[in-house]
This record gives C-alpha cells, sequence and structure tokens, in this order.
C-alpha cells in the first residue's frame, strides 16, 4: 500500500469516527441532560395529553419558547397562526376563551374578559357580552366595551390587518363598512353592527343567526385595543396587554421578551397564570436545533406546537428517559382525500365507496410520518378533538387497515366498472409526506383496477387554481384530491360546514372541493342554525352530518394529525390543550 | 522596455499622489452607484417584470398578502397601497426615489415617513426594511469578520507551511484537512460541531447572538463555534489557494535571485514569496467578505444567528419583494466596496501594482500612450503567472460561497 492511499484511509477512519462520534452522542446525550429527579420521575410518556404534568404554583424563573419560523403577527387582531392564538392569551384576553384543562375540557368554552358566554336574543341575531369590572391595560387605563368595539373594527381593514380570519365582515350586519383608519374622524366607532350600550356591555349583531357565535369571540380578535393606542401596522410591535404579560421588547422576527403584567389579577382570566417572571419566545430557530436544546435544557417549549423533527423522533422514541417528557398530541387535523362526485365514473357512489375499501390506511398514515408523528389511523371526518365525534367504521378503516379488497372489487361491479377505471389525483408537490400519500393511495387503488394518474402542484395555488377551481378539476378528471383541514374552533359546524355544506361550493377557492350538494346534509347544517336548539340538540347533529357524508363516501379519511411533542422536565403545569393540538402557553410555569 | 526597469525601481516604495487616490476612488465608487443601479434594476425586473410577463397581474400579485379567504375589495385595497397598481417604471422609481429621498407609508392611523435610505416596506410585516437590515446587519458582521480572521491567518500560514514543507506528513495531513474542509458543506460541520461542543459536552452552551455591546464576552463564546465552521470551509481552501502560489512562486527567478543576494531564508519566504502569492489571495478574499457581509445563509440558519443570511431567506419564503431587493443591493454593495478595498491594498501588498498607479506621463508601463491615462488593471500590473493563480482561485472559490 503506498503512502498517499495509507493516508487517505487514515483521513477517511477519522471522519467516520467523527461522525459516529457524533451520532452516539445524539443518541446518548438525553440520558445525561435529562436526570430523573423531582415532580417527573412519576411521568409516562404521554402524560400530558391526559393530564397536567409537573403542577405547581411556584412563581420565577424565565420561560423560553422557540419557534422555527416567525409569526405572522402578534397582533391579536392580525394573526391567523394556531400557535400565535395559543401564545397571546399571554397578552391579550379576548371575550371568551378556553377552558383551560386537559383532554376534551380544554374544547369548552369559558369566559375571557366576560362575565360569561354570550346571551343571544330570540331571533338569534343579537348577542351580548357583558365586561368584568375592574379590567385595566397594562398602564393601568381602564378597559370599556368601547376598546372591544375597537378591536373589532380595525380587523376590518385588511390592507392594514391582511392575516386575520374575517369572520366579523362574513357575519356581522354591516359588511361594507372600510374599517376605522380610511376616513377616520368618520369611521372611528363607525361600525354599526357593534353597538356598546354602557362602558360594560358589547352587542353584536349579525346579519343571520349563527349559534356558533360565541368561538367566533373567543378569537384573538375580540381582545380591547384601545384606539389612542393604535398604532395600526406597528400594533405588533407592542400590542398592549391585557393578559398576565406584557411586552417589554420585540425585535422584529427575532426575539420578543415579555415581562409580568402589574394590572392583571387573575380574576381578569382565571383560565391563566402569572407564574414565570419572564417569558422569552426566540424566532427564526433552526427547527433540529430547537429539539437539541429542548433535550439539552435551554429552551423550555417549542412554539410551534407541531412537534419534534424526525431525528429527534427517532432519538426520543428509543429512548425510555426521553420519551416520558414526550406527548403524542393529536393536532385537530384531517389529512384526507376528497372524492369529486361531478367527476366520472366517481358520479356513482359505489365507484366512490370501491376507494373507500381498497385504500391502504396502513401505507397512509407511514406516507404521513408513521403512528406517532404521522396520525392516528382516520375513519370518520370528524377528528377526536371536535366536539361532535362519534367513533365508526362505516368502511373498516380500523379493522382492516390494510384494505377490503373484495369489498371494492363487488363496489366496482355495482358501478359498472368491474375492472376498474382510470382517474386523476391532484396533490401538492412541494409537500413530501402528501406527495408519499398520494403514491400510496395510487398503489392501493391499482390493486382493484382503479388506474390513478398523479398531477402536482404547488401549494400555494392549490385551492385557488387547481384542486379549488371546479372547472379546471372537471376538465383534467381530478376525481380525487389530497387535502387537509383544520377547524377555526372545535366544533362540528366550525370542522365540516366549510367542507361539506352544498352553499360554500365556489368557483375558485373551493373548500368543498368533492362538491358535496346533498340535501340531506344541506338540511341537518339549516337546523343546526335554528336559535331555539340547546347545546346539546346542536352537538347531536355532527355526528350525523359525519355519517352521512362518510355515506356519501365524499372523503376518504387517512389521518388524523398526530405530532410528538417535547417538554422540558423544569416546565410545570404543562399539558396539551385538545383545542390548539399543542401545550396550553397561558397556563405554564418553570421549576428553578 | 529597458529603460522602464530604473523608473520601476525608483518608484517602487513611495507612497501614490493623494490626487492620484482620490481620482481612483471617485472612479470606483462612480462605478458602484452606476453597478448597484443596474444590479436593482436586474432584480426589480426578476421579481416584478418576470411574474406581468408570465401572466400575473397586479391583482394575482396582490392577492398573497392579504391572507386567507381575502374579499376582492381587500385585494385591490392591498394592491393600491402597495402601489402594484401603478406602472412597473413608475414604481421602480418610487423605490430608487425612497433610497435617496425616503418615502412615507401609511401604517393605518397615521403617516409614518421612512428616512433614507429607505429600501421600502415588507409586503408581510409591513415594517421598513432597512431598520430591519441594520438589525440584523452586527450578526453577519461579527460572523464574517471573526471567521476571516481565523481562516485568513490559519489558511495563509498552512499553506505556507505546507509549501515549504512539500511532500512531508505536515504537508499531506494539512492538505487532506484541507479537501474534507472544502468538500464538507457547512450544515454538516456545523450540526457536528454543535452536537459535540454544545449538546453533549457544552463547552459552548446553548449557542446563540449576544450583542458584543451587551457582553463582550458571550459574544465572543457564542460565536467560536460558527467562526470556527466557517473558517473551516474558507481556511481550508485559502491553504490549498496559498500551497500553490508559493509553490509556484518559489521557483521564480527573483526568488532565487534573492537567496543569491545572500537574504536570510525568512526574508526570501516572508518578504519576497509571500508578498507576491498574497496578491490573488487578496482577490479572493475581498470577494468572499464580500459576500458573506451580504448573509452567510448556511451558517446563520445552522447556528440560529438572526443575521442577514436568515434575512434573506425569510424574505425568500415569504415572497416579500422589498427584502429581497433591499439584502440584494446591500449584498450588491458589500462586494463592490470589498473589491474596491482590496484593489487598495493592493497597491500596499505589491509594489508594481503601485507602480502601475502612477498616471502614465510618469510612467514607462504605458509609455505607448499618447495621453496620459491612469493605468489600474491586474492584468498588466501583476504578473501572469499571478493572475492566472487569481483566476483559479476564483473559479474554485465558487463553490465554497455557494455553501456559506
Amino acid at each position: 500500500m503506498t503512502k498517499p492511499r495509507k493516508l487517505a484511509i487514515a483521513a477517511c477512519a477519522v471522519l467516520t469516527g467523527l461522525t459516529l462520534a457524533a451520532c452516539a452522542s445524539a443518541s446518548g446525550s438525553g440520558s445525561s441532560n435529562t436526570a430523573d429527579v423531582g415532580p417527573n420521575s412519576n411521568v409516562s410518556f404521554s402524560a400530558g395529553v391526559t393530564g397536567v404534568v409537573n403542577p405547581s404554583s411556584a412563581q420565577g424563573g424565565t420561560l423560553t419558547f422557540a419557534e422555527n419560523s416567525t409569526p405572522d403577527s402578534f397582533d391579536p387582531g392580525n394573526t391567523y397562526y394556531s400557535w400565535v392564538w395559543d401564545f397571546s392569551r399571554l397578552y391579550a384576553t379576548p371575550l371568551v376563551t378556553y377552558k383551560s384543562c386537559p383532554g376534551s375540557c380544554g374544547l369548552q368554552l369559558a369566559p375571557g374578559i366576560a362575565t360569561g358566554l354570550g346571551q343571544v336574543s330570540d331571533n338569534g341575531l343579537v348577542w351580548t357580552y357583558h365586561l368584568k369590572h375592574g379590567l385595566k391595560f397594562e398602564d393601568g387605563t381602564p378597559v370599556s366595551a368601547e376598546d372591544v368595539k375597537y378591536a373589532v373594527e380595525r380587523t376590518y381593514d385588511k390592507s392594514v390587518l391582511p392575516n386575520g380570519p374575517t369572520y366579523f365582515q362574513t357575519l356581522l350586519a354591516d359588511p361594507s363598512y372600510p374599517g376605522p383608519y380610511q376616513d377616520r374622524s368618520k369611521n372611528l366607532m363607525g361600525l354599526t353592527s357593534v353597538t356598546t350600550p354602557d362602558p360594560y356591555t358589547v352587542q353584536f349583531h349579525l346579519q343571520q343567526p349563527f349559534p356558533d357565535f360565541n368561538y367566533v369571540v373567543a378569537l384573538p380578535q375580540t381582545a380591547p385595543v384601545p384606539p389612542d393606542r393604535d398604532t395600526g401596522a406597528n400594533y405588533q410591535l407592542h400590542p398592549i396587554s391585557t393578559g398576565p404579560y406584557m411586552f417589554q421588547s420585540y425585535q422584529l422576527n427575532s426575539q420578543a421578551t415579555l415581562v409580568r403584567n402589574p394590572n392583571w389579577t387573575p380574576n381578569e382570566d382565571p383560565e391563566a397564570k402569572q407564574l414565570a417572571s419572564k417569558v422569552v419566545i426566540k424566532l427564526n430557530v433552526n427547527a433540529d436545533d430547537i429539539d437539541n436544546r429542548l433535550m439539552a435544557g435551554d429552551i423550555d417549549i417549542d412554539a410551534g406546537g407541531t412537534g419534534v423533527q424526525a431525528a429527534a423522533q427517532a432519538e426520543i422514541l428509543s429512548n425510555p428517559s426521553l420519551m416520558k417528557y414526550s406527548d403524542d398530541a393529536l393536532t385537530g387535523f384531517l389529512w384526507f382525500a376528497y372524492i369529486d362526485t361531478k367527476v366520472a365514473p366517481l358520479t356513482n357512489v359505489a365507484c366512490r365507496e370501491a376507494i373507500e375499501y381498497a385504500a391502504d390506511k396502513t401505507d397512509q398514515q407511514t406516507a404521513y410520518g408513521g403512528p406517532y408523528a404521522g396520525g392516528a389511523i382516520a375513519s370518520t371526518v370528524l377528528p377526536p378533538t371536535i366536539i361532535g365525534y362519534q367513533k365508526t367504521d362505516p368502511y373498516d378503516a380500523l379493522t382492516q387497515p390494510n384494505g377490503d379488497l373484495a369489498a371494492a372489487k363487488s363496489e366496482l361491479a355495482a358501478c359498472g366498472q368491474p375492472n376498474g377505471f382510470t382517474v386523476g389525483l391532484a396533490y401538492r408537490s412541494d409537500r413530501p409526506r402528501e406527495v408519499q400519500a398520494a403514491q400510496s393511495l395510487q398503489a392501493a387503488l391499482a390493486r382493484v383496477g382503479i388506474d390513478v394518474q398523479l398531477h402536482g402542484y404547488p401549494s400555494g395555488t392549490y385551492y385557488t387554481d387547481f384542486a379549488g377551481s371546479p372547472d379546471y378539476v372537471h376538465q383534467h378528471d381530478l376525481g380525487i384530491d389530497m387535502g387537509g383541514w383544520g377547524a377555526d374552533w372545535p366544533d362540528g359546524y366550525g370542522f365540516l360546514d366549510e367542507l361539506t355544506n352544498g352553499n360554500t361550493i365556489a368557483p375558485s377557492g373551493n373548500t368543498n372541493i368533492e362538491e358535496l350538494n346533498d340535501p340531506v346534509v344541506n338540511r341537518m347544517f339549516a337546523k343546526a342554525t335554528n336559535p331555539a336548539l340547546t347545546e346539546a340538540q346542536e352537538t347531536a347533529i355532527w355526528p350525523q352530518i359525519d355519517q352521512q357524508v362518510m355515506k356519501d363516501a365524499v372523503i376518504l379519511p387517512e389521518v388524523y394529525g398526530k405530532s410528538l411533542l417535547y417538554r422540558n422536565p423544569a416546565v410545570t403545569n404543562v399539558y396539551v390543550q385538545s383545542y390548539f393540538g399543542m401545550y396550553n402557553y397561558a397556563v405554564l410555569g418553570v421549576s428553578s | 522596455m529597458g529603460s522602464a526597469r530604473p523608473r520601476r525601481e525608483s518608484e517602487r516604495g513611495r507612497a501614490l499622489p493623494v490626487h492620484v487616490m482620490i481620482t481612483f476612488i471617485v472612479r470606483r465608487l462612480t462605478t458602484t452607484i452606476f453597478l448597484l443601479i443596474v444590479v436593482s434594476m436586474i432584480t426589480f425586473a426578476i421579481f416584478f417584470l418576470i411574474p406581468r410577463l408570465a401572466g400575473q397581474n397586479a391583482y394575482e400579485l396582490a392577492a398573497q398578502y392579504v391572507g386567507r379567504n381575502p374579499t376582492r375589495s381587500a385585494i385591490v385595497q392591498m394592491e393600491v397601497k402597495l402601489g402594484l397598481d401603478k406602472p412597473l417604471v413608475v414604481q421602480y422609481w418610487q423605490f430608487l426615489k425612497g433610497i435617496v429621498a425616503g418615502s412615507h407609508y401609511n401604517d393605518g392611523p397615521s403617516q409614518t415617513y421612512c428616512p433614507p435610505p429607505c429600501f421600502g416596506y415588507s409586503f408581510r410585516s409591513q415594517q421598513p426594511v432597512w431598520p430591519q437590515m441594520v438589525a440584523a446587519l452586527p450578526v453577519t458582521v461579527s460572523l464574517a469578520i471573526g471567521a476571516a480572521v481565523l481562516w485568513l491567518t490559519g489558511g495563509v500560514a498552512i499553506g505556507v507551511l505546507s509549501a515549504l514543507r512539500r511532500g512531508s506528513l505536515f504537508d499531506r495531513l494539512s492538505m487532506g484537512v484541507a479537501l474534507a474542509g472544502v468538500s464538507l458543506p457547512i450544515f454538516f460541520t456545523g450540526l457536528i460541531a454543535l452536537e459535540l461542543f454544545s449538546y453533549k459536552w457544552a463547552l459552548f452552551p446553548n449557542v446563540q447572538y449576544v450583542a458584543v455591546t451587551q457582553n463582550p464576552l458571550l459574544w465572543a463564546r457564542n460565536l467560536v463555534l460558527p467562526w470556527i465552521t466557517l473558517a473551516f470551509l474558507y481556511a481550508a481552501l485559502y491553504a490549498r489557494l496559498t500551497r500553490a502560489g508559493m509553490l509556484e512562486t518559489m521557483g521564480e527567478d527573483f526568488i532565487r535571485t534573492a537567496r543569491a543576494k545572500g537574504l536570510p531564508e525568512r526574508t526570501v519566504v516572508v518578504r519576497h514569496a509571500l508578498r507576491a502569492t498574497l496578491t490573488p489571495i487578496l482577490t479572493i478574499f475581498g470577494m468572499d467578505l464580500g459576500l458573506l457581509l451580504g448573509g452567510a445563509v448556511l451558517t446563520e440558519t445552522t447556528f440560529s444567528l438572526p443575521g442577514l443570511g436568515q434575512f434573506t431567506i425569510l424574505a425568500i419564503q415569504n415572497q416579500d419583494f422589498p427584502e429581497i431587493m433591499g439584502v440584494v443591493m446591500l449584498a450588491a454593495f458589500f462586494i463592490v466596496v470589498a473589491n474596491m478595498l482590496v484593489d487598495i491594498l493592493y497597491a500596499t501588498v505589491d509594489p508594481r501594482v503601485r507602480v502601475a498607479l502612477w498616471p502614465c506621463s510618469r510612467s514607462a508601463t504605458c509609455a505607448c500612450s499618447s495621453r496620459p491615462t491612469m493605468v489600474w488593471s491586474r492584468r498588466w500590473t501583476v504578473s501572469h503567472s499571478t493572475w492566472n493563480g487569481a483566476a483559479r482561485s476564483a473559479s474554485s472559490a465558487s463553490p465554497a460561497r455557494a455553501r456559506a
């Protein structure tokens, strides 16, 4: 062997050694950094899904969040990111909020700055909320009903606050109101559909009855904003706090520091706590770095709440001492495929049912990331974290997860296509998991002779120009379209309406991509808007719609989304809030 | 050319007249401004003109910035606010005007004035671009300067030693490591460094940027890993370049002459050979440093440093055109200025350049010219072999810069 060759081999050996050492350290780092001490010694895997881990009322310390990306905005009136909605409870309290508790309890509404949930008029058109007395902003000035009205007003100007939901513009009886910024002398407090009879009362006037209105005012958009302190697009840099913490500093897209709000009392929002002395959120942190720092104890919570990356996932699941600090949480999302009722031969329900039976759910689950970070096999449209969910399995997805090929062939024969048929499938080509799921579905359906032609599209225009455009879908025979769905609030209406109500079919940006216009489903939605219904009666409608939609075989449920969350052992009062599908940030503390 | 020799010898070592240097700098600055305008036009065309040519209209462009489920009037409102409804020429003029004279922006309740240089407002965050870049700049400068010191000293030293001990174990080992350094991407070496020295052994725990004004020790400690990681890539390259240059230079006649004159070997190596070798190294160094100051994308992403690199990535992810325009302009500025500084440094490092800087009327290098002109071309002032070295360096440096 020549000298240079020996040297080359030696260099390779050194490099390989370095790499192996790094890998070995990766698998062993957790055990050295997370000692089995203190109150955490008894916790188990996913303990935070069903109960409170590390309950404590100890105060002090710095609670450190890190986020892989940046917020759309910290302005409570200008955000549509679920993690920001969760995080905003630290500094912005809306009229109504969610109960702070694990499990299904966390889906229930609770008063925020209002004394109770809304009182609806007999005709269902006026919702009245009374504010608690003694509420103050961070600077000590009192909160009034007009501040709530103004908070709603400013969300109308989408040129200044473009990101938030548009439910108020859709539901309230003054849809053409331009917002308070244009012609301020005229439009400030000019929204006629929100009235303030006295400083402690806010009334919302709707165009038509909407039983879920309490959920709408539970959005961060109703957190009060003082008109004279509103800085419009710059309000995100320092929202005026009504929560337990207030902004001390914020370097845009880099880091924010929040300190205790001296003018906040637990009475203002019993669902939040003020335990840590300081809350720091670091933005734009490398995702793998977040995982490693979490396990090293340098940061406390991954603010994004979408779970650890693949490398950390493998490390956690193979190491019991790390696994016990992690939670496998349902995200509230459903990953599924639309089956279009207007694309032949899927116009025939039996052909659609053949797809339901032939799909291999286990493969789908693997494609979406496996049982922990991907999801649980789905058999209904409503995920388990939605009020009204009822476990059913009409196509044996749970009992025969690899597919029931005999039943599929039987359905194909019933629809006059015994040898199968050809159909197009649309998916988002820039989403690796969706690509895998599409390929998996293609392979599964091929087993019964259904020839699936894959068509990939960019996610940015997927709903506007391709899958969400019925004309395009018809022209390209896209009978199957991959999709994912999460609701803005956790009840059947919030989840099902946009997906399955016949009146939501639109020429562009269509969310009812299967083009379902089933009179039975439509009637049930209409029935649910009856203001005379009790909550229990309304809730009973959602599983009926779910079952009817499954009977129509227009949605192929694949997995209920899940994510593997990791919590620093030092964090107290930690649990998964079912509504957010991530930890409840409003109650966290940190032990010294 | 025989008469030129005494003239050159007499000018060697003399400082350049101030007016010569000022003329040179003014010319280069003029060129810089022209270059930046061209860069701005190209960037603007890429992000504003090409989408139009591809069939996207202003309404569709504006729709990207109005959140989910926007109404038609909301999109039109945004179109007007972002100025996308105006002709492209007007939009470009507004952009240039903002840099020179500042501009006003509607933040909702009031109009905000953005003083020059105003690179516009982010289409996403609606915040002025320039202060965001200024906030990110110290991070990138800290990273780039620190790493540059390491790689320049380390790379050149290793290269010189390797050349002097050609074929030795040190030479082979150092060149082997250099090859690894050039080959391994930052996101690999960076993650390995973090895994070993931050997470496992915690020598540099919780790496994050701390301003030097806030805590100089913590600033340095937290930047050690990024510096070393970045410098490893570049030092490897510089070591190989220096070694090649030194080997070539050591075989030149003037080195033999220096030795024949009885000069000590240290003087021969440092004052003669290294000096000649450094000229192309400086060229590449200027380019590299300029590029890095525009944002070390991979290093900043790997170590989560909130510098211009991260700013760039975020701007691209968000399709935030004003931010992209701003960072491209700033990066171009750094590259051009760094090159200008390198050219000035040439005169210090290489006497042949200094000779060539003299006006033609006084210098024999352009004696054939009928009118007094300034000569500032490395091709004519630097020896042919050295220039080739620089060209090689430039081509081999590109992958490294792309990976930074």
